[in-house]
């Protein structure tokens, strides 16, 4: 079912690069990249930057590319078969698809929140150091300091201090997306991709997370794919809009949305608040 | 530290492999060794005389031929063999496919029983069988029918079939083949039943959907479109029923006459392959006649191997998963415009046969436990055993021993060999194809065969002699193909997302296998071993050769000793004592449905805590 590709020719070789290095302006660097699912291509010559600590949402219509493309950021893609990328990403001074790139340490400073929460069915706390764990922290001290820190971070300490060594499964499906940022945050990831966090939850939910997120970007680059236009008018601080594989336009949220420079991007944003 | 890790995933990889290829290794084991256990009987006999010869009679005074030629010849066996399995696949499969049928379409979820009387007893005593869930019910009797031992069958088959069948017939006699056909098609009708119930529900809704629009009735577009829709899927279905009845020793064993020529009649007395073996291979002399009949189970496997692997040759279409095919217009037309009464009838035949299957099952616990719980004592459970006065308490040590040394062992290796199929082969690729027909082949491997390699094998060449390491190590063959299967399902059913969640943290494979996968699907892997440990319980044929059949026990794992379905059939064929051979057929079924009830709870926790 899940089949190592690009990761198992990096099994091979002999030094690894696994040192991110985050003080330029741009955290991430996207340089014409193509994305082929074997023979079709999902992605044309993508040109982007994402600027750190900010906020970059994407938009589009359904099927245009938003998530293959934020899955390559952390190259979760490798577990599709037959997927192959050509060009460059450059986080943190890497090129990502470098093949002496330590996969665990991308994923280490680039975390992902997925579209339907999927919280490990085990207790809050195990679910938090699962990640730290992977990293061979074992201390019950820094554990605990860990589980404290992150759902401080995703402003959840108070609501679940007290349950947590409770499944996870127990918690509402708005808790179960916010333990899922803090289980990401718990491995003190630089930049957070997030595909469509909110979609599967209810509004008042949406909007804890949504505040999450404005705090968030104090620590961390965001990037996030929204079908709600609202939403990422309201939260984010670039925009890029995306059809059919390509990317349109890309600028300051305020700009996309109010004087979008390309028609395609103003039909469908009008059509989205319409 | 992370070169560490892809060092661990790589050396895990083969690991893994490694696990799923000891199916092919066993296979080849177990065809190899038996051949080579074989050959002296097919050199001194010949293969043409073996297989073709009429005459079986291994001992000088044996049947009456006080020559000093002992004669080999098992065509009358195969011809039985052959014969019983065409008539317990005749009555089994109808009866099994019908319910099948029943228990999909027609049977209710709860009954809905009136009652307008005053009477507050009464009142309450509806409700409450109104409240049962049918089909619920229905669906674990199937399962606790497939989870009787062998023996228990054969000690029913032998303690009310023949006495019945000896009421009809003038003759008085009630073994014999009528016998062997009545308790073999008992025997297969879960099997039956419950896979045709998987290739029926796997029929897309579409097909009977559509049928009704066209105006058929319920039982028009259930006879009409789905059961010939299912049509792949129920042929498999018999073919494994008909793998299962050829290869089968111990139910026929007491009730088939024992006698090696061709039948006459109804109530002929007949020895099926499987038979000649169980009751002869206690005694033979080294020289010929124990290859002789080793050479019989070769017959035997290379029988049960066409068998199976002639399901390679039924078409795929609908076989298992939900398919997703519109029917063409044309031939919905065709299909459709058939009306006629023969549906509706069958609708009847269908609900009819499954009460029956209701009645059967009633009739072989009631029995059993009416007559055997008579028979427990404080003292046959629990007492000091002696050969004059046997108690179960041996084989409850030998039993949980042979479960513990065999869980240990295969376990791991099923376990390990699902992870392979399912996280690291591609699927569909050469390799998982080889795989899986390798494992499926393991598994249609009969009881008896498993006993002759194991005694052959682990017994003589590895030297463990009978005992209870030589037992566990067979039993892990048998049990080998169930875990893999059940855990491989239980690994499917893991959500993608999970995984995805811990790769996305940075873990590697074998850490998200470990830590996220394996505890997810641990039900799953949990009610695998809840299956093996059902299946070492009411296991027999496999045991009596490796483990033993004596009555005491050493407590030592290079010690022989029998274990409680051996008991079983020790007590029976020595005639000890019929209480006590009853009252251990009640602890053997009331551990199957014990075991049955542990699975069922497991799956209804899964089922509730996925909604
Ligand atoms: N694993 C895959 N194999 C082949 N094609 C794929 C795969 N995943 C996505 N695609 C195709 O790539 C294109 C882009 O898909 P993607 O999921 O990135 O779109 P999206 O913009 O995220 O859409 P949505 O808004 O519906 O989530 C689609 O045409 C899709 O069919
Ligand atoms: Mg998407």
């Amino acid at each position: 079912m899940f089949h190592k590709q690009k990761a198992e020719n990096t099994e091979n070789q002999t030094s690894t690069l696994d040192i991110f290095d985050f003080s330029g302006e741009n955290a991430i660097t996207i340089k014409d990249v193509d994305l082929f699912y074997g023979e079709f291509q999902a992605l044309k010559k993508i040109n982007m930057q994402m600027p750190k600590y900010k906020i970059t949402a994407m938009i589009g219509p359904s099927g245009c590319g938003k998530s293959t493309l934020i899955k390559t950021l952390n190259r979760m893609n490798d577990l599709v078969e037959g997927c192959r990328v050509v060009g460059e990403i450059r986080i943190g001074g890497l090129d990502i698809y470098d093949k002496r790139v330590d996969l665990s340490a991308l994923r280490k400073n680039v975390g992902m929140v997925f579209q339907k929460p999927n919280p490990f069915p085990m207790s809050v706390y195990d679910n938090i150091t699962y990640g730290p764990r992977t990293f061979g922290i074992k201390k019950k001290s820094t554990l605990d300091e860990i589980v404290e820190r992150s759902l401080k971070q995703a402003a959840m300490w108070d609501e679940l201090k007290d349950r947590l060594n409770k499944s996870a499964l127990g918690l509402s499906g708005g808790q179960q997306q916010r333990l899922c940022i803090a289980r990401a945050l718990a491995v003190g990831p630089q930049i957070l991709l997030m595909d469509e966090p909110t979609s599967a939850l209810d509004p008042i939910s949406t909007g804890k997370i949504e505040d999450l997120c404005e705090e968030l970007k104090n620590d961390v680059t965001i990037v996030m794919v929204t079908h709600n236009m609202q939403q990422a008018a309201r939260i984010s601080d670039k925009t890029a809009f995306f059809l059919l594989g390509e990317m349109i336009e890309m600028g300051d949220t305020e700009q996309v949305f109010s004087a979008p420079k390309h028609p395609e991007t103003e039909r469908y944003i009008t059509g989205r608040f319409g | 530290m992370f070169k560490a890790s892809k060092y661990k995933d790589t050396s895990a990889k083969i690991l893994f492999f490694v696990c799923a290829g000891l199916s092919v290794v066993a296979v080849f084991g177990i065809i190899g060794f038996i051949l080579y256990a074989s050959v002296p009987a097919f050199r001194q006999i010949g293969v043409f005389n073996f297989l073709f010869g009429t005459v079986w009679a291994p001992d000088l005074y044996n049947n009456g031929l006080a020559s000093a030629d002992r004669v080999f010849g098992i065509l009358p066996m195969i011809v039985n063999s052959l014969l019983v399995t065409l008539g317990a696949i005749a009555i089994g499969g109808t009866i099994g496919v019908f319910t099948a049928i029943f228990l999909v379409f027609w049977c209710p979820d709860k009954l809905r029983i009136r009652y307008a009387g005053q009477n507050k007893f009464l009142q309450k005593v509806v409700s409450c069988i109104n409240k049962i869930n049918l089909r619920t019910i229905f669906d674990q009797i199937i399962k606790l029918l497939a989870g009787i031992p062998s023996l228990v069958y054969g000690f029913f088959a032998i303690e009310i079939i023949v006495p019945m069948l000896a009421a009809i017939n003038p003759e008085g006699v009630g073994q014999g083949l009528l016998a062997c056909f009545l308790i073999l098609a008992i025997m297969i009708l879960p099997t039956i039943t419950s896979l045709t119930k998987n290739a029926l529900e796997a029929v897309p809704e579409q097909y009977y959907e559509g049928a009704l629009a066209m105006g058929n009735t319920k039982a028009q577009a259930v006879f009409r479109v789905v059961f010939p829709a299912a049509r792949s899927g129920i042929i498999s279905a018999l073919i494994l029923g008909i793998g299962r009845a050829v290869g089968e020793a111990m139910a026929v064993i007491w009730v088939c006459g024992n006698r090696a020529v061709f039948p006459d009649g109804l109530f002929s007395y007949i020895r099926t392959l499987t038979t000649n073996i169980v009751m002869e291979m206690g005694y033979a002399p080294l020289d010929l006649h124990r290859p002789a009949l080793i050479a019989t189970g070769f017959v035997l496997l290379i029988i049960v191997l066409i068998i199976n692997l002639s399901m390679n040759l039924v078409p795929k279409e609908f076989k298992g998963k939900r398919g997703n095919k519109v029917l063409s217009g044309e031939k919905t037309e065709i299909i459709y415009r058939k009306k006629g009464l023969v549906p509706e009838i069958l609708k009847y035949v269908s609900m009819t046969l499954a009460t029956l299957v209701a009645v059967i099952l009633a009739l072989i616990v009631g029995f059993i436990l009416v007559r055997g719980i008579g028979g427990l004592s404080w003292h046959f459970l629990f007492g000091r055993s002696t050969n004059a006065d046997p108690t179960l308490v041996p084989a409850f040590a030998v039993t949980g021993y042979v479960i513990l040394f065999t869980l240990i062992i295969a376990l791991p290796l099923g376990i390990g060999a699902a992870i392979y199929l399912v996280e690291y082969a591609k699927p569909g690729s050469k390799v998982v194809k080889v795989l899986r027909t390798f494992i499926d082949t393991l598994s249609g491997v009969p009881s008896i065969v498993f006993g002759l390699f194991g005694m052959i094998f682990f017994g003589d060449i590895l030297g463990l002699g009978y005992s209870v390491l030589t037992g566990s190590f067979t039993m892990v063959l048998v049990v080998l193909p169930t875990i893999i299967r059940s855990t491989e399902e239980a690994l499917i059913a893991v959500p993608v997302s999970l995984r995805e969640a811990s790769y996305g943290l940075g873990a590697s494979k074998v850490r998200t296998i470990f830590k996220v996968v394996l505890p997810s699907a641990f039900p799953g892997i949990a009610t695998a071993a809840v299956l093996s440990i059902g299946r070492i319980i009411g296991e027999s044929a496999a045991l009596i050769f490796t483990v033993g059949s004596i009555l005491t026990f050493g407590g030592s794992p290079l010690d022989q000793g029998s274990t409680l379905a051996v008991l079983l059939y020790t007590l029976s064929v020595e005639g000890l004592e019929k209480d006590l051979s009853y009252a251990t057929a009640a602890v053997l079924l009331i551990l199957a449905f014990l075991l049955n009830m542990i699975v069922y709870f497991i799956e209804r926790r899964v089922k509730k805590r996925n909604k």
